[in-house]
């Protein structure tokens, strides 16, 4: 029996993923000693890279203690309310999937439904007119904090080196230690336990955890086993090329996300800079190719196109090494889940900390939750592509994979009904889901027979009447300049 | 138009599974399905399920029914929980609430700063000194939670103990006034389609035949549609789950009105107690292997504690269920999909997530495969968690003083639930669901309550100084306590409430 307690954990990684993780042990878990062994992050982990993140960043920080004025003000951060979507479907309109909910319910029926009974015999104003966050997006508006449209939310792009720069310096703060120097190996015990890290200064670095950080190698992690699931035939891009432009004097409230031929494009708005970027499979397009689109798009490339193998490992935590960020899931930006899937495994790392025998029924449950969410976040990126309607052979590829089963159920009851199977650990919200597969043009074959118990007049009147008042929304609300600049004031103040 | 036809939908069975599936479709989907209930005053109604969950709150307040009315009409009581009493050693008692430990807020679960102190050393009250619901359930008082989420009020939940055979007379007016046929009768023959293998219609001993798209088998224990006529196997769970007889008996109340349920553990099964406004329910459940009928009906007899107002009744089951409840054109509710002793008052709540997946679900006159295979999956959800809870508790002991006992507490259980235990065991963890019936306050309840204790906690619970979390949790057990002694007595309260109408 071994239940003495984890008292030393080696973060390994020096990027935003690592000093979150030092940042969140030590506030939760004071006891714990924490090191990083801090090296700059590798360029093909995307989620140190991609300054868009999802709403729940603001709760991660939110629980480590951190304000708005350090996260937002002082680190530059700009407000995002989502991101609107080009050309997925060729022959529809842009549309904006934002995080916030869509209508109304119709007494106890979902709004949703009504709307695909209008849209099943006639052309209702598109989904995405339903989301008042979606109208104060494309307007460019905020409204002030506690007026927001209910159940709004909003992420944040960040300034990626103040963003590091301020998590880093937290992390120390509050205790963590960071060892500046480079691994030269990974030493395992006798029972396939991580012993220690070899260094580059010739030391060693012992611990009772070891947190793998550092990117897809997971240089520590891969040493205990080198499986990997392989999701290229849902997600078909395996190279990313990133860029940048300067930022505008109003940064956008909606990320874009284009279609092109052979991938996508993407265009983030920052404080300090605007983020480019272009995911493309490297069997379709050549680098140079990339580059030029990328130069139209308006950016000049950061760097070199980078590989990408999308996909996880089975079992992210093995014996007394687990993997977070890059190193357990590796993903497009689609969607922007890098950090939120790092920020996710911290916070599950926290709740779940085992004792140093790093027992394995305690792991398994780890693992079970973490395959839970990166199946569902597969198959919501998975559904950009199979919901795809592009003439090229990227995209008629892409739109005839089989899906995974999970996803191939959801697309079925959605298809057949416009009902979404419920799913443990799901991190986007109907409301996400809805907005890709009715903007993308998924109709459903029927109608609910709930929806159809609302008189077919009372649900037209109640529709027009919400698209109406929507409509006049906007003018008179603050511009995004102006938010942040009040947001500024009263952090001065 | 898309407003297609009408779906016929016939009920086979009365009961509370066919009336409340009547009920609910005539009033949810009035416009989408003409429903017709057959049923037959010579087959009696088995009429368990007696305590309910906080579910069906939900369910009748979907339906538009007025509480106080369906209280009154079906003698109802208030349930906080379920008392537990001999189960992890003779002489134990515990109660499962309805609601939480301590605040139930907090991103570490009370109890894991409950096991801190314990293994500090620090006297601290039981754990069921820190829920609400046990507070009010053992002082037998009762009121409505308070809305405001700040209030140690707003930290249990309630359901209902009602008489059964009272249930489904009071749903049946509903449905018929919402539009819902029945016709008398004994099903003698069910037609199938040649082709498809889905039921066309049922034949009545008159020779009525009654054509439907949809039928939903409420027949009970038969499964006359899904087991007998589709043939779906039937999976039985009887080695984790051995009581295959209950014998019950009502009895005149001469106790306090207790706002609980109890569950009484025996020499080879358990014996529940039900208070109603007018009787209190008793019955048996005991594995026919380990006794017989004549004693188990002598130990009800002997250990009921008022006038008997009935001649026990024996039912005989096998716990397990039909391994899919939607097959064809036919959905199976309650008993005729499944049976799960009572221990945990799930029946009507089967019957309820059946339903609800019927009515989130409903089908066009050709059924889709994927809304059947949804339904089912929903289903097995249900039921795999239900079953691994019910185990738990006859695992969960130390007795070892019955031949019954032996069996259940050496017996290998569900891989699915040996793990939970184990997590549990090791640092108080509890695998936690968004949705499903028994979330975490349940399970630890009945580990703590049979003795499973964590030999570890939560890191997270050791941050605090030890002075501060006694002081809360004494400040919250008093709290609590005080609370709980300035609410109404339960009786007074139905008496006030949805008093029955005096007998006729």
């Amino acid at each position: 029996m071994n239940a003495r307690p984890i008292e030393r954990v080696v973060i390994a990684g020096g990027g935003i993923v690592a000093w979150s993780a030092a940042a969140a042990l030590k506030r939760k878990l004071p006891r714990l000693a924490v090191t990083v062994l801090a090296s700059e992050p590798p360029a093909d982990a995307l989620a140190e890279r991609i300054p868009a993140t999802l709403p729940s960043i603001l709760g991660f920080h939110a629980d480590l203690g951190l304000r708005d004025e350090d996260t937002i003000v002082r680190a530059r951060s700009a407000l995002r309310l989502g991101t609107e979507f080009v050309a997925w479907n060729h022959g529809l309109a842009p549309y904006v999937h934002a995080y916030a909910p869509h209508g109304r319910p119709l007494g106890t029926t979902s709004f949703h439904l009504h709307w695909v009974r209008l849209a099943r015999d006639g052309a209702p104003p598109p989904f995405d007119a339903f989301s008042p966050a979606a109208a104060l997006a494309r307007a460019g508006r905020l409204a002030p904090p506690g007026a927001e449209p209910e159940g709004l939310e909003h992420g944040l792009v960040l300034d990626l080196p103040l963003h590091s720069a301020m998590m880093r310096a937290y992390a120390l703060h509050l205790g963590a230690t960071a060892r500046e120097t480079g691994l030269a190996d990974v030493r395992l015990r006798a029972d396939g336990f991580v012993g220690s890290l070899r260094l580059d200064d010739g030391s060693e670095l012992g611990g009772d955890l070891f947190v793998d950080a550092t990117g897809p190698a997971a240089l520590l992690r891969s040493r205990l086993d080198p499986a990997f699931e392989d999701w290229s035939p849902w997600l078909p891009c395996d190279r990313v090329l990133l860029g940048e432009s300067p930022a505008q004097p109003e940064p956008p409230l909606l990320d874009r996300a284009e279609a092109l031929p052979a991938g996508w494009r993407w265009r983030s708005g920052g404080v300090e800079r605007t983020a480019h970027g272009l995911a493309y499979a490297s069997g379709a397009l050549s680098d140079e190719a990339a580059a030029r689109l990328l130069a139209e798009g308006g950016a000049r490339a950061a760097g070199a196109p980078v590989a990408l193998r999308q996909g996880r490992r089975p079992r992210p935590w093995l014996r007394n090494c687990v993997a977070i960020g890059d190193a357990a899931v590796a993903v497009e930006p689609l969607e922007w889940t890098g950090l939120h899937l790092a920020h996710s495994a911290i916070d599950r790392l926290v709740a779940m900390m085992p004792d140093r025998d790093c027992a394995a029924v305690e792991l398994a449950e780890y693992n079970r939750q973490s395959e839970a969410e990166a199946n569902r976040v597969r198959d919501f990126l998975a559904l950009h592509y199979l919901a795809s309607a592009r003439p090229e052979p990227f995209w008629r590829d892409a739109a005839a994979a089989r899906p995974p089963a999970s996803l191939a159920h959801t697309l079925s009851l959605f298809r057949e009904r416009g009902r979404l199977p419920f799913h443990e650990e799901e991190t986007f919200s109907r409301d996400s889901w809805l907005a890709v597969l009715l903007g993308q043009g998924v109709i459903p074959r029927r109608v609910d027979p709930l929806a159809l118990s609302v008189p077919r007049e009372e649900a037209v009147r109640r529709i027009e009447d919400l698209g109406a008042s929507l409509a006049a929304a906007g003018p008179g609300l603050a511009t995004h300049g102006e938010y942040l600049t009040h947001l500024t004031r009263q952090v001065r103040r | 138009m898309s407003d297609e036809a009408r779906v016929n939908v016939i009920i086979v069975g009365g009961g509370t599974a066919g009336w409340m599936t009547a009920a609910a479709l005539a009033r949810l989907l009035p416009r989408r399905c003409a429903v017709h209930l057959v049923e037959s005053e010579a087959i009696g109604i088995v009429g368990v399920g007696e305590a309910t969950l906080p579910h069906l709150r939900a369910f009748n307040e979907r339906l538009g029914i007025d509480e106080a009315e369906f209280m009154a009409a079906t003698r109802a009581t208030f349930k906080l929980g379920i008392e537990f009493r001999n189960w992890g050693r003779v002489g134990d008692s515990y109660i499962h609430p309805f609601g939480t430990f301590g605040r139930g807020q907090g991103e570490v679960d009370f109890h894991h700063y409950w096991v801190r102190m314990r293994q500090e050393g620090h006297a601290v009250a039981d754990l069921q000194a820190y829920s609400m619901g046990v507070a009010l359930a053992r002082l037998d008082r009762f009121q409505p939670p308070d809305g405001d989420p700040r209030s140690i009020a707003s930290t249990y939940g309630y359901a209902y103990q009602f008489d059964a055979t009272l249930f489904a007379p009071y749903l049946r007016r509903l449905a018929e006034g919402w539009g819902a046929r029945r016709t008398e009768g004994r099903i003698v023959e069910v037609e199938r389609d040649g082709a498809s293998g889905d039921i066309r219609a049922v034949v009545l001993e008159s020779g009525e035949r009654i054509e439907g798209d949809l039928f939903v088998d409420c027949s009970g224990f038969v499964s006359l549609l899904l087991g007998r006529t589709l043939g779906e196997p039937f999976e039985d769970w009887s080695h984790w789950l051995p009581c295959d007889r209950a014998v019950a008996m009502p009895c005149r109340t001469e106790t306090p009105l207790s706002p609980y349920t109890s569950a009484i553990a025996m020499d080879a099964g358990w014996r529940w107690r039900i208070p109603l406004q007018h009787r209190t329910g008793n019955g048996y459940v005991y594995a026919s292997r380990f006794i017989s009928d004549e004693e188990a009906r002598a130990a009800l007899v002997a250990a009921v504690e008022g006038e008997p107002l009935a001649e026990p009744r024996l039912l005989r089951f096998t716990a397990g269920r039909r391994r899919r409840s939607w097959v064809g054109n036919c959905i199976a509710v309650g008993l005729a999909s499944g049976f799960l002793e009572p221990l945990e008052s799930t029946s009507i709540y089967l019957v309820q997530a059946a339903i609800t997946g019927l009515v989130e679900l409903f089908p066009e006159r050709r059924i889709s495969a994927v809304e059947r295979d949804e339904f089912n999956r929903l289903i097995d959800l249900e039921y795999g968690r239900i079953r691994d809870f019910l185990i738990l508790h006859y695992h969960a002991t130390s007795r070892d003083d019955s031949p019954f006992w032996d069996y259940v507490r050496t017996m290998a259980v569900p891989e699915t639930l040996s793990e939970k235990i184990e997590l549990f065991r090791r640092r108080g963890r509890v695998v936690k669901y968004r949705e499903g019936v028994f979330l975490d306050a349940s399970w630890i309840a009945v580990y703590v309550g049979q003795g499973i204790l964590p030999r570890g906690f939560d890191p997270r619970a050791a941050t605090p100084p030890s002075e501060a979390v006694l002081r809360g949790m004494a400040a919250l057990g008093e709290e609590i306590a005080a609370s709980a002694r300035a609410m109404p007595g339960h009786a007074a309260h139905v008496a006030g409430y949805c008093p029955m109408a005096p007998a006729a």
